[in-house]
């Protein structure tokens, strides 16, 4: 067997007890290493064997699993990645969230590929790592803090600066258990997804603090990973879609989106911009001018993707913020009827600051806003406070309400799906959410049919398949017609795997939307391997599998794969008006059921298919009474 | 630079016409900014579809050409958006419906999320 450590990794993963504050290293084998590489891959397998079903998010013996991968810190662009792994507080089911900046890098210098936390504080910590010295220290200076100010503080208490030490921790949301609590730091990133902010709030932790550390990583081939990564480089330059990424970010992506009628406005109730809005204000040259702004580039990047901006008028003028990305253009502004640029730029720092996820946020208070136009909610019950479509102070002065869990923000904390069943009556159906408990990304499916079905499918409590990237490559077309329920249910279908696999190396997702073979190119330089597009996909489908056992071990099946009644509803107006989705429901979930081939009853992946992915060994346990009537 | 440029119009005054627009970021392939919206108001021969009358339009400008179709399959590529007549593609028309004078064409940019 094999003993050595392959090229780009650190080597060891760290493991935290915090009811015991024992801190140990582990190492991985080379050959877990190629069969579970990083990130969302090793995050799966840890969370299958370690998390049984009686364990719930809110449980000690929860794992909180803080990955990056083996391209993480090597010179390939957007290589500072992060996976945030856990059993999650909106759906209680898998999750795997991503975020960038330089965690993922620093960490790997510090020589460490991962970070497990297992049990459960009595106090408030924040986990220190400067290379071997690993240390759970006091964190009841940072208690309240917001995302920014605890970054700053510690900041501070170290005397580092820039980049020189990475802090991921939680807001006031997550210290109050809110249910969409994310982890975020390098001031900007977010892993947002499924209430991992809760379950680092519930374990007391309060953030970790990677000093750059100064340990080297050592490429196979220090030639071909240059190769490769120019490769990649130029592919992300020049390819029609992704150049527009490489210039402008995910800023196109209003217009774009509100052209497709899946830009979501005022809680799915118009696919219509505003009368008089300006939208040449929205397209991206603008959208990044209207600002004095700055580059805020993550570890290794060169893509003009994430920047810093000051706010030039308004309330909070000469504030620096975070630059939103589209998705804090919706959920802070679009969504709840804002389309004063500054001021929803304004929001979106502010959500990120609290700590909740800006998606989640969008829809509830989209929610709220439409509720209170209708009669439905009440001033008493908001504590007094005059709430209506496109009120900035309002909505932080709701973000606040709910991060402090006060007045209707304590119900409201619990996310949109369980704050609205509470609520009942007409209030109910006007929410947007998944019957799991996660909500959309940042737009309207009612004219993406495929994010829809991979939402209420996946099992990582969003996106699971995510967008078709060159899917000629793995033999799809180029373009389906996006309302063809046959094409949108193969097609998420056999787009499984590709995101696991991207989000398992340790890169950001935008970078990585180049071809599966300039990334094994990348792989296979760093670690010496010979990974191909075929085991690349194997292994993505291999943690998706995983995944999805987690989840139906846990009682999330099938019955679960849906749309709420607004999330599913039919737009009234724009470029998808009257296109429905639900007479085909069913019959997309049967495609896609096939395609994948999970058994449609139990939601398991069947028994021929974990054979196949090296996965038989979970056969007795998932199949136990059930192989003999459903084996394949 | 003016909003929209009809670069045709004095050429087909007289015929049936369709408008295509390349919105945003489209426009970088036909001369544009990536910021304004760029028109063009094609003269329409018989039985043309959305097709012919895309096609007709790329070639002109190499850029477009690469990003709007697919080379393998000839069928559209993924990278750009196609809205008739304020609909998707897809909802009211396919690719090889019939095009009527007066129709417009818009060209988005494809859907990057985040």
């Amino acid at each position: 067997m094999e003993t050595s450590v392959p090229g780009g990794y650190a080597g060891q993963i760290l493991r935290v007890d915090l009811t015991n504050e024992r801190i140990w290293t582990q190492p991985l084998s080379p050959q877990d290493y190629r069969q579970y590489l990083g990130g969302v891959g090793i995050g799966a397998k840890i969370l299958y064997e370690e998390v049984p079903p009686d364990v719930q998010w809110d449980h000690p013996e929860n794992r909180l699993i803080l990955a990056t991968g083996p391209l993480a810190g090597l010179p390939v662009w957007g290589t500072g990645g992060l996976t945030v792994v856990t059993r999650g507080a909106m759906t209680n089911g898998a999750t795997s969230t991503q975020a960038n900046g330089f965690f993922g890098a620093n960490l790997k210098y510090s020589g460490y590929d991962a970070i497990v936390f297992q049990g459960q504080a009595n106090r408030w910590v924040y986990l220190y790592i400067k290379d071997d010295t690993v240390e759970l220290r006091d964190a009841a200076q940072l208690l309240g803090k917001d995302t920014w100010e605890m970054q700053d503080t510690l900041n501070a208490e170290h005397g580092l600066s820039g980049h020189q030490m990475s802090v991921y921790g939680i807001g006031p949301a997550g210290e109050n258990l809110i249910r969409f609590a994310v982890i975020a730091g390098d001031y900007g990133h977010v892993a947002s997804k499924n209430g991992c902010g809760a379950v680092m709030g519930k374990k007391q932790v309060k953030a970790v603090c990677i000093v750059r550390g100064s340990r080297g990583l050592r490429a196979a081939d220090a030639r071909g990973l240059y190769q490769a990564a120019d490769d990649i480089a130029y592919d992300l330059k020049t390819d029609p879609s992704t150049r527009s990424l490489y210039e402008y970010g995910t800023l196109p992506g209003v217009v774009n989106l509100l052209g497709l009628g899946a830009l979501p406005i005022k809680n799915y109730t118009t696919n219509e911009k505003p009368e008089g809005t300006d939208m040449s204000l929205w397209e991206a040259p603008a959208l990044r001018n209207g600002f004095d702004h700055r580059g805020h580039q993550c570890s290794a990047c060169g893509m003009h993707h994430c920047h810093m901006q000051v706010l030039p008028s308004g309330p909070h003028q000469g504030k620096i913020v975070d630059e939103p990305e589209y998705e804090g253009w919706s959920g802070a502004g679009w969504a709840i009827g804002l389309t004063d640029r500054v001021a929803t730029s304004w929001l979106n720092t502010q959500i990120d600051r609290a700590g909740v996820d800006v998606n989640e946020f969008g829809w509830l208070i989209g929610w709220v806003m439409e509720c209170v136009e209708k009669g439905y909610i009440t001033k008493e019950q908001l504590g007094g406070l005059e709430v209506r479509w496109g009120d900035a102070e309002a909505a932080d002065q709701l973000l606040q309400l709910i991060a402090q869990r006060q007045h209707l923000g304590d119900l409201l904390a619990e996310g949109v799906k369980r704050a609205s069943e509470r609520l009942g009556g007409p209030a109910a159906d006007c929410a947007i959410y998944t019957m799991k408990g996660s909500t959309p990304r940042g737009h309207d499916h009612r004219a993406r049919w495929e994010e829809m079905l991979d939402t209420c499918t996946g099992s990582t409590g969003t996106l699971e398949s995510g967008a078709a990237v060159k899917p000629q490559e793995m033999g799809l077309p180029a373009r389906i017609n996006p309302f063809d329920p046959d094409a949108v249910a193969k097609l998420v279908g056999s787009l499984q795997g590709r995101r696991h696999f991207e989000d398992s190396l340790g890169a950001c997702i935008f970078t990585t939307r180049t071809t599966i073979e300039n990334l094994c190119c990348a792989l296979n330089a760093a670690t010496g391997w010979d990974y191909t597009l075929g085991e690349a996909l194997r292994f993505g489908r291999r943690t998706s599998a995983l995944l999805r056992a987690f989840n139906i071990r846990c009682g999330i099946g099938p019955e679960l794969e849906k749309p709420s009644k607004r999330y599913g509803s039919v737009p009234v107006n724009g470029p998808a008006a009257g296109i429905a989705i639900e007479p085909h429901w069913e019959h997309m979930l049967d495609v896609w059921y096939e395609t994948v081939r999970y058994d449609r009853k139990t939601g398991l992946p069947k028994p021929d298919l974990l054979r196949e992915l090296g996965l038989e060994h979970l056969i007795p346990e998932l199949w136990a009474e059930e192989v003999p009537s459903r084996a394949v | 630079m003016p909003s929209e440029i009809d670069r045709d119009s004095a050429l087909v005054q007289e015929e049936a016409l369709v408008q295509i627009d390349t919105v945003a970021w489209v426009t970088r392939y036909v001369g544009g900014s990536g910021s304004d919206r760029i028109g063009f108001g094609l003269a329409l021969a018989p039985g043309d579809t959305v097709r012919t009358v895309l096609r007709r339009l790329s070639q002109r400008f190499p850029q477009l050409q690469r990003a709007l179709w697919d080379p393998t399959s000839g069928e559209l590529g993924e990278h750009i958006e196609v809205v008739v007549n304020g609909a998707i593609l897809g909802v009211r028309h396919g690719l090889d419906s019939e095009i009527k004078d007066g129709d417009r064409i818009l060209l988005f940019g494809q859907y990057m999320g985040g």
